[in-house]
């Protein structure tokens, strides 16, 4: 079962991905801000990271490139109810960009592709 | 930089960033207390002076400048140097340090220093980017490569000379189609292709790059993220060639002789000689041409002189032939013949130095003899002392190249 680490910091969102990707059948742990992920990255290996950008402390887009310096094969996907960072430069080095909705159609597919294309690439030696 | 003429009328903005990070190894001990880029050259100059003035001549006032190792030297050289543009009009010569904003890594190559600038690339938002090395010397109109790119609808453009083919192991070469389209690369691989028709040369990439700035972030965070050594000829370009239009531009050298110039300074002894070049009466290298003029730090010293001209025999005489004397330097009844002086050198009486680069502010003391050596700044050789005469002596004290260069670092100290 393979293991989503939701990082983002408004408890009800939290809640709510962690019911829905659960009930999809992933294990889910969840991070309250950017600096917490880093934390908890020291200690589990998540398969896939859904990170939000506007957060308190450490924005998502720092802890993006943090994250990927210490791993640069986690996948990760930034999940936000803002569009605007998608032309951002900062943000290309995401798998995957998808705007929040009520609707976790979306979010839940690109999880399946992109956990779907990492399992194909042959893992860094 | 001001509207660069183009193919569709539509202006551009270009921005240069200057990889000067290199530790320059090969280079030590000039190099133990700066960067390569920062190493003095041809007296008066910097190594980085002839790529900053590239760009000032090819009209591109927007450069970054990348600053790694040792980079006090370099620092202080661009802010003293280098302050000529205007911030008011939205130029600049402006260095940055390692941020560590995406990670706690130095610099792991080219590709890397770029992918760890993407925050200033945001911030610009520049429609290209070229991207240069600070470690090479050779006269370059950046535009003349602008117009190519433009015309080809290039995603990448490498400024490429035709070298000799035993280079190919130190450098990247291309394989070139009818149209200038690089259809292979090759890595630092002796056994690289020739060009056709010409089965001793080979396309040799200088290290010049115009990218499309979109093309180049996604290439740089490909490459971030894959198992790499993060380097533009080792890795991004071979992996660009088959997917994206990556062109050869060959190169236009404004250095205006029969053979092209761009040389990588990269030892010693290829140190010594571009600089000893410079002397000859018609150099490789043209550091006079008014219609190319190298820029410096401007040096605040008076002219260069030299004094004593004894008549009787075993007098004092101040002589200096084929060489280069920078301001400030005093050839004090001593005798120099083809060597390069940097700005304050003194030379002592009877004091021989032959075949040699004296950088600022050394003193050769009374009766020396240096021959063949590089002495760098701030040295006082005591009188009498001889360098490069003995050169199985001198490796007991000094540096000694492969070809019998006696190497004396900055400011040592003889007790």
């Amino acid at each position: 079962m393979p293991t989503i680490l939701i990082v983002e910091d408004d408890e009800h969102q939290q809640l709510l991905y962690q019911e829905e990707l659960r009930d999809e059948g992933y294990n889910v742990v969840v991070a309250g801000s950017g600096k917490e992920a880093l934390e908890l990255t020291q200690r589990i290996t998540p398969d896939l990271v859904v990170l939000d950008i506007a957060m308190p402390g450490m924005d998502g887009i720092e802890a993006l490139g943090r994250l990927l310096s210490r791993n640069n094969q986690l996948p990760i996907i930034l999940h936000t109810a803002y569009a605007t960072y998608k032309d951002n430069f900062m943000t290309w080095s995401a798998d995957a960009y998808v705007v929040k909705s009520s609707d976790l159609a979306e979010l839940k597919a690109e999880i399946e592709r992109v956990l779907a294309k990492h399992s194909e690439q042959p893992k860094n030696p | 930089m001001s509207p660069p003429s183009h193919s569709d009328g539509h202006p551009r903005k270009l921005i240069a960033m200057i990889l000067a990070g290199g530790q320059g190894e090969r280079l030590y001990p000039l190099t133990r207390d700066r960067a390569k880029p920062a190493v003095p050259f041809g007296g008066v100059y910097r190594i980085i002076d002839f790529t900053l003035s590239n760009c000032i001549n090819s009209d591109i006032r927007q450069i970054f400048v990348l600053t790694q190792y040792k980079s006090s030297s370099l620092d202080y050289h661009i802010h003293f140097g280098w302050n000529i543009l205007s911030p008011a009009l939205g130029e600049f010569i402006r260095t940055i340090p390692p941020q560590q904003r995406v990670t706690e890594n130095w610099y792991l190559g080219t590709a890397d220093a770029i992918y760890q600038n993407i925050y200033t690339l945001e911030r610009e938002r520049p429609d290209l980017v070229l991207i240069l090395s600070g470690d090479h010397i050779y006269k370059m109109d950046y535009r003349a490569m602008l117009e190519f790119h433009l015309a080809r609808q290039a995603e990448l453009t490498i400024a490429c000379i035709p070298v000799p083919r035993e280079k190919a192991r130190h450098l990247g070469v291309a394989v070139i189609d009818g149209d200038s389209r690089i259809v292979d690369f090759h890595e630092k691989n002796p056994s690289a292709p020739p060009m056709p028709g010409s089965p001793d040369l080979c396309l040799a990439s200088m290290g010049v790059y115009l990218f499309n700035t979109t093309t180049l972030v996604r290439e740089v965070v490909a490459d971030a993220k894959s198992a790499s050594d993060h380097d533009f000829g080792k890795n991004v370009i071979p992996r660009m060639i088959h997917a994206h239009a990556v062109y050869a531009h060959d190169f236009k050298d404004e250095n205006k002789k029969p053979v092209k110039y761009w040389r990588d300074v990269g030892t010693l002894d290829a140190y010594w000689e571009a600089n000893l070049d410079l002397v000859a009466v018609d150099p490789l290298f043209n550091l006079y041409d008014p219609g190319w003029p190298i820029r410096s730090v401007p040096v605040q010293a008076p002219p260069a002189k030299t004094v004593f001209n004894d008549t009787w025999a075993g007098g004092r005489r101040g002589l200096a032939l084929n060489s280069l004397l920078s301001s400030g330097c005093i050839v004090s009844g001593g005798f120099v013949e083809t060597s390069v002086l940097g700005p304050h050198v003194r030379v002592e009486e009877r004091a021989h130095v032959t075949e040699s680069i004296i950088m600022e502010g050394t003193v050769i003391g009374r009766g020396c003899r240096i021959h063949r050596a590089i002495i760098d700044k701030g040295v006082h050789v005591p009188d009498d002392v001889a360098i490069g005469l003995d050169t199985k002596a001198d490796r007991e004290h000094y540096v000694v190249t492969e070809r019998d260069v006696v190497v004396v670092p900055r400011e040592m100290r003889y007790t």
